[in-house]
């Protein structure tokens, strides 16, 4: 035998190039060799096919479950690989001919070879996403072609040597080589050694003159001896540990249900020239944030899904992020198309908390809310909140027996019960409502012209999207539309829904945290109470928040908050220091799409490790962790800055606001705060 | 600067050893639902790969068919 094995890339590379002079033309084998595999069976590539081709045929009203799918399709393949045996060496079939067969016998007049160009788009599809190129090859190839080799792939393989360029295209190498070869267009493969004198007589080529690599030693090299070519084997232990490790992930996600998770972390993990160094910011984006979003957004496109909902609006400014995600994901989840029509729409807490007042004026329930965050304090925080002008309250206000300064929040100096017993008689003032609908009225009207122009109004079912905490984003938006008859029903949902405040749902309005919602005891993913302005920091949009809606004599006006102050230049740099996280985020969106694809879990089969990856990174966190991931600055205009009394910053101090000292040696601090999220958790 | 997969193809800032740790931890103090967990058997197999699996597979790789003795042990102590 005339092949030698290498264990290594590296030293498989240093023996051809001393072999190298006398050959001008170099072979290679296409799948482990040149190319390999995320998965370690490539037959799981073909299961995402099989539901797509269920999916197909249930749009014709024919009912065939994706197994069975699959098992015809073996059959049919089997059926094509004996009848090639009967007059060939080698026992090949032909990926169009059966798949063409496939389909005729499923679909039956409703075949078109529009449907078979659909499917082998989407297997294609498929096998890209799982085929990485191996980059120190490449990077060789790359060094001969410039010397002018002549080089070819030759594959033993299904699919003919027309679509086994699109993979080799994808991998961005197909200009290196003259030509593909697949045993598929001439049933005469590597494995019974007919393809080599096939290619010699072809291509003009001498075995002489011709080097071999592949991972087969049968058919790559012990057939190439035979036909007088140099063969050399690769076969890498740190490819079979992959594989190992991803075999392992997948036979155990199957009984536990743990590790699906895990298995589809495996599968989105970076190989080759993918991995390259990068800031642990966006490790954390990729291997954190990211899949965690890619749960949210799947889940969300279900529940969309189930309840026939035409429109998905994604709320500003983290549904930035959550659009660029579902922009990736969506179509690899759902290749036969049915997911809803997506917007960005621009709005805050600010700009609708006046809006909200129009018709209903300002409810206790909203004014509670004004008071919630300890900065605000009397009623200039309301009227900041909810964009109103002080002064033209003076007299209502004198007659109740209250100035704007007087303190409203318990947690304040100065507080006295009976002024906010006051307070909340003056709100059933029919003056003092009046006063605020009038104040409020245009910026309203101007947010109906916006909402009607990005189409809120023309669907029936239109889901809500945010990313938390309370919905108060939601409650303000629906509150100031819900006068209207074309009210679209609204489903909110949001990353975590930590309900601080029981939300008014009622048949035209609800709102569901997806990752954790409080209405369901969930202790794992409660761990996202440790720091959930990182996830807000880590979605949020690079540009100001929306302050309000203007009327103008066009329609109306978006004004956005100026960035020339302290606030909104903290604001700046703390986008800047989460740009490689946000980066991190969205570069593991299609690799999120695909292998959730290729898995066909969802939220429930993945919960689990995520719930352990979330006690891990916020419970548990490295020092080195909060110090990186905790955010500079977090902006927040709906916080006033007035100082509430002494012993309410007196507070246990919550892991993530420790110093790097304690954090580092103190060995029971993570407990200890674990333990009193415990408590909190069992006292809500 | 790191990589999002180190070469033992562990998830970078969620090794397996964390886990190791965290299923510790679990045995004590409740961390919420994993669904079962996973698995004292599957975290020592895991934990050989990912530690061990590179020494192991180059042995394998590299002597295996002097190894098949061994092999037809271990097959005749699990059957």
């Amino acid at each position: 035998m005339n092949f030698t094995t290498y264990y290594s890339l590296s030293a498989l590379i240093s023996a051809a190039e001393k072999k190298i002079a006398g050959k001008k033309v170099i072979s290679f084998d296409l799948f482990d060799t040149l190319l390999i595999r995320r998965i370690h069976d490539p037959d799981v590539v073909k299961l995402p096919v099989a539901r797509y081709i269920s999916k197909i045929a249930g749009t014709y009203d024919i009912s065939l479950p994706a197994q069975n799918v699959q098992r015809m399709r073996d059959t049919i393949e089997q059926r094509h690989r004996a009848k090639t045996g009967e007059q060939f060496d080698d026992h090949e079939a032909c990926y169009p001919q059966y798949m063409q067969e496939l389909l005729v016998e499923i679909l039956k007049t409703h075949y078109s070879d529009s449907i078979l160009d659909l499917v082998t788009t989407y297997e294609l599809t498929m096998e890209n996403s799982m085929l990485v190129p191996r980059s120190e090859l490449v990077a060789w190839i790359q060094k001969l072609h410039q010397r002018g080799k002549r080089l070819f792939i030759i594959s033993d393989m299904y699919m003919p040597g027309s679509h086994l360029k699109k993979l080799v295209e994808h991998a961005g190498i197909l200009d290196l080589f003259e030509d593909v070869i697949s045993s598929a267009d001439t049933f005469l493969a590597k494995a019974s050694g007919k393809a080599y004198p096939m290619i010699a007589e072809r291509y003009g080529l001498t075995a002489s003159d011709w080097l071999h690599v592949g991972d087969n030693p049968f058919s790559d090299g012990m057939r190439a001896a035979e036909a007088g070519i140099d063969a050399l084997i690769i076969h890498d232990p740190r490819e079979d540990q992959r594989k190992s490790i991803v075999k392992r992930y997948y036979n155990y996600s199957d009984g536990r249900a743990f590790w699906r998770g895990r298995l589809l972390q495996q599968l989105m993990a970076p190989l080759e020239d993918e991995n390259k160094e990068v800031a642990p910011l966006y490790a954390e984006g990729y291997n954190f944030v990211g899949p965690l979003i890619g749960i949210f957004i799947q889940q969300l496109a279900e529940k969309c899904r189930q309840n026939n909902i035409t429109k998905v609006f994604f709320l500003s400014r983290e549904g930035w992020t959550f659009k660029r995600y579902w922009e990736r994901v969506v179509p690899l989840l759902y290749p036969e198309g049915g997911v809803p029509e997506t917007e960005y729409l621009y709005v805050s807490r600010m700009a609708l908390a006046g809006a909200s007042c129009a018709h209903q004026g300002l409810t206790k329930t909203n004014a509670d809310i004004a008071f919630l965050p300890s900065g605000n304090r009397d009623f200039r925080d309301v009227c900041r909140i909810f964009g109103l002008d002080t002064d033209k309250f003076t007299q209502v206000l004198n007659h109740y027996g209250l100035s704007a300064d007087t303190c409203l929040s318990h947690i304040h100096d100065g507080y006295l019960p009976e002024n906010r017993k006051k307070f909340d008689e003056m709100l059933g003032d029919r003056e003092f409502q009046r006063e605020v609908k009038s104040q409020t009225m245009p910026a309203n009207e101007a947010m109906q012209r916006y909402f009607a122009e990005v189409g809120l109004f023309d669907h029936e079912r239109v889901a809500i999207v945010d990313i938390g905490w309370l919905g108060t984003i939601q409650r303000f938006m629906f509150e100031a539309i819900a006068h209207r008859k074309d009210c679209p029903r609204c489903y909110g949902y949001l990353f975590a829904a930590t309900r601080g405040i029981p939300y008014p749902e009622c048949e035209k309005n609800s709102i569901e945290g997806i990752i954790y919602d409080r209405n369901r005891f969930d202790l794992a993913a409660s761990t996202l109470f440790y720091a959930r302005d990182i996830f807000e920091e880590a979605c949020r949009a690079p540009y100001p928040t929306l302050n309000g809606y203007k009327l103008t004599e066009k329609g109306y006006e978006l004004v956005f908050r100026q960035t020339d102050d302290d606030v909104g230049q903290a604001e700046l740099a703390q986008d800047s220091y989460f740009a490689p996280l946000q980066q991190g985020i969205i570069d593991s969106a299609e690799r999120y799409g695909a292998a959730s694809a290729l898995l066909n879990y969802g939220l429930d089969d993945y919960k689990a490790w995520f719930n352990s990856v979330l006690v891990n990174k916020l419970a548990f966190p490295e020092t080195g962790e909060v110090a990186r991931i905790r955010n500079q600055h977090h902006l927040d205009d709906f916080h006033g800055r007035k100082k509430p009394k002494a012993f309410f910053n007196k507070r246990f101090t919550v892991l993530w606001d420790r110093s790097r000292a304690e954090l580092r040696f103190n060995p029971l601090l993570r407990l200890r705060c674990f333990f009193y999220h415990l408590r909190e958790r069992i006292n809500e | 600067m790191r990589r999002v997969v180190n070469r033992r193809f562990e998830l970078s800032g969620n090794s397996h050893f964390r886990l190791l740790k965290l299923s510790l931890i679990g045995k004590f103090v409740p961390v919420g639902n994993l669904r079962g967990g996973p698995g004292v058997r599957c975290l020592a197999v895991l934990s050989l790969l990912h530690y061990c699996g590179y020494p192991l597979y180059y042995v394998r790789a590299r002597y295996g068919h002097r190894l098949q003795v061994f092999k037809k042990i271990l097959d005749k102590i699990r059957h």
